[in-house]
């Protein structure tokens, strides 16, 4: 099985370096929040500060500049990432919101979300690993 | 004393690193060059020498959590046009009793317009700086209360903002055509803005009150002439002296696909005073092709006085004719019919930085030898 998945994501990586990589959304195994695309795009916009079991939203960006990040702004939440910068400029230089933690590598997204009972982030859906849960690939 | 603070600091710090909550700093600035483009034109502050200065300005942002919902944000601002003397744009300690209510206590702005939150920010909106015409209150922060409540009703994303608390800082202001260096009163400032989204669209409402003192010299003067006569109504009107000065502000954001749309009402007004009744608008339409947004807009600004002095007949005494023209000058000066257009581009070029061009041709119907053309450009950024 494993020996599968690593020749299919060799032939990926050699037929389509083009293509980027598919971005996972995921959160602590013990969330069992119902997650849907809207309310992972308001989550990652700082409009939903909740999840449905009723925690707090710590939702963990890249750092800026990130191939992934541009990608998850781009498929998640249909904007640019200048268009997301000037959003969260509006929030942060107003004080109506703090910025989003922001983390180096999708290691570090993996180890913050596995230990966070109520972090969300995002990660090269091929580094996803069983310590977290995928909520959905885009 | 001093020696004492130290060691106290020395030893908390030493003991304590954990318990100092972390310090998040954030910036933006925008370096704008400008001029006019014939010699005998200004506007905003140019004239035909390329300049670098009058526009440009940077900010820093220290913010800190400090736990339980508490937190503290201060805002340093310098602007070139006040020669870089920096100052205090928002300095508060606010509080977050739940994920939907903020209450804000310090030195805050007050959200007038659609872009006041962020009015300096040019990264965040199109304009270099959003249309002079509509944003000429001359004051924008306060000090006092805050209350950000954030809401939703189905799909619809509501906000209200409401503030209370009184501003009295000097103020460099051109009244009634002539530039005065004044220390106004604001006493009171009171409002709510609101603001609801959905999807594409946005609408928002503003409503402020304060009570006005702004001693200015040469009003004052006339006012005393008045009611030395006996005119004790006019020389009240002639006083900017505890007047109710009212704002009112409706406007509209449309976002659909790569279409922008955005449109402002302003209304200013300070009652029983010399100075105009100000309506403005501006309307702006724009269109996003991948990383290049262009722009324009058109907008109007009108002032009008009301001549409290008509019913004071010329040529009974010639001091009565000397305060009367005197007055229906200054009411006149206050006077204002212009409108403008404004083309515009703005180029994401950086992550965190935009390039943006600009010309402004200024109509003034009012004194026709004031039409100005204005060329800008500038690099605006988020750091």
């Amino acid at each position: 099985m494993k020996l599968i998945q690593k020749s299919l994501l060799l032939t990926l990586c050699l037929t389509s370096s083009l293509v980027f990589a598919d971005v996972a959304v995921i959160v602590n195994t013990a969330n069992d929040s119902q997650i849907s695309d809207d309310d992972i795009q308001r989550m990652f916009l700082g409009k939903n500060k909740s999840f449905s079991n009723g925690e707090s939203v710590v939702a963990i960006n890249l750092d800026s500049g990130n191939e992934q990040r541009g990608e998850f702004e781009e498929k998640v939440l249909g904007k640019s990432s200048s268009q997301v910068k000037a959003y969260w400029s509006k929030l942060i230089f107003s004080g109506k919101a703090k910025p989003l933690e922001e983390v180096a590598s999708d290691s570090e997204v993996i180890s913050l979300i596995s230990s966070t009972p109520n972090a969300i982030g995002y990660i090269d859906a091929s580094k996803v690993d069983s310590s977290v849960k995928v909520v959905k690939t885009f | 004393m001093k020696k004492h603070l130290i060691s106290i600091a020395l030893v908390s710090a030493l003991t304590s690193a954990s318990l100092h909550a972390e310090i998040h700093l954030s910036g933006f600035g925008s370096v704008v060059g400008g001029m006019t483009t014939s010699s005998d034109e200004t506007l905003s502050g140019y004239d035909d020498n390329m300049d670098f200065k009058q526009g440009s300005l940077f900010a820093i942002q220290a913010s800190s959590d400090l736990g339980e919902g508490l937190g503290v944000t201060v805002q340093l601002e310098a602007k070139g046009k006040d020669d870089w003397e920096p100052d205090f744009k928002w300095a508060y300690v606010s509080y977050d009793a739940t994920d939907s209510l903020r209450l804000l206590a310090g030195r805050q702005i007050i959200p007038f317009y659609m872009y006041s939150d962020y009015l300096d920010v040019s990264y965040a909106y199109a304009w270099i700086a959003p249309p002079e015409g509509v944003y000429d209150v001359p004051f924008d922060t306060f000090d006092g209360l805050g209350l950000v409540y954030t809401t939703s009703f189905g799909s619809v994303d509501a906000s209200f903002h409401g503030v209370y608390g009184r501003n009295t800082d000097e103020l460099e202001i051109n009244l009634l055509g002539v530039d005065y260096q004044v220390s106004p009163e604001l006493n009171g400032v009171m409002g709510l803005s609101a603001s609801f989204t959905y999807d594409w669209l946005t609408l928002r409402a503003g409503y402020f009150t304060a009570d006005v003192v702004m001693p200015i010299t040469d009003l004052d003067n006339l006012a005393d002439g008045w009611e030395q006569a006996g005119f004790n109504d006019i020389a009240a009107n002639t006083k900017i002296d505890e007047d109710k000065g009212t704002f009112v502000e409706v406007g509209f954001q449309i976002n659909y696909e790569s279409i922008i749309v955005v449109g402002e009402y302003t209304q200013l007004e300070v009652d029983n005073s010399p100075l105009a009744v100000e309506d403005s608008y501006y309307i702006m339409a724009g269109y996003q092709f991948d990383q290049v947004l262009v722009h324009l807009t058109y907008g109007a600004d009108e002032g009008k006085t009301d001549n409290y002095t008509s019913d004071v007949p010329y040529g009974v005494d010639p001091t009565l004719d000397y305060l009367k023209q005197a007055t229906e000058l200054t009411l006149a000066n206050d006077i204002q019919d212009n409108d403008y257009i404004i083309a515009g581009v703005r180029y994401d070029f950086h992550d965190s930085a935009a390039l943006k061009f600009e010309y402004t041709a200024f109509t003034d119907d009012h004194y026709n030898n004031s039409d100005a053309g204005l060329f800008r450009v500038a690099i605006v950024t988020v750091f």
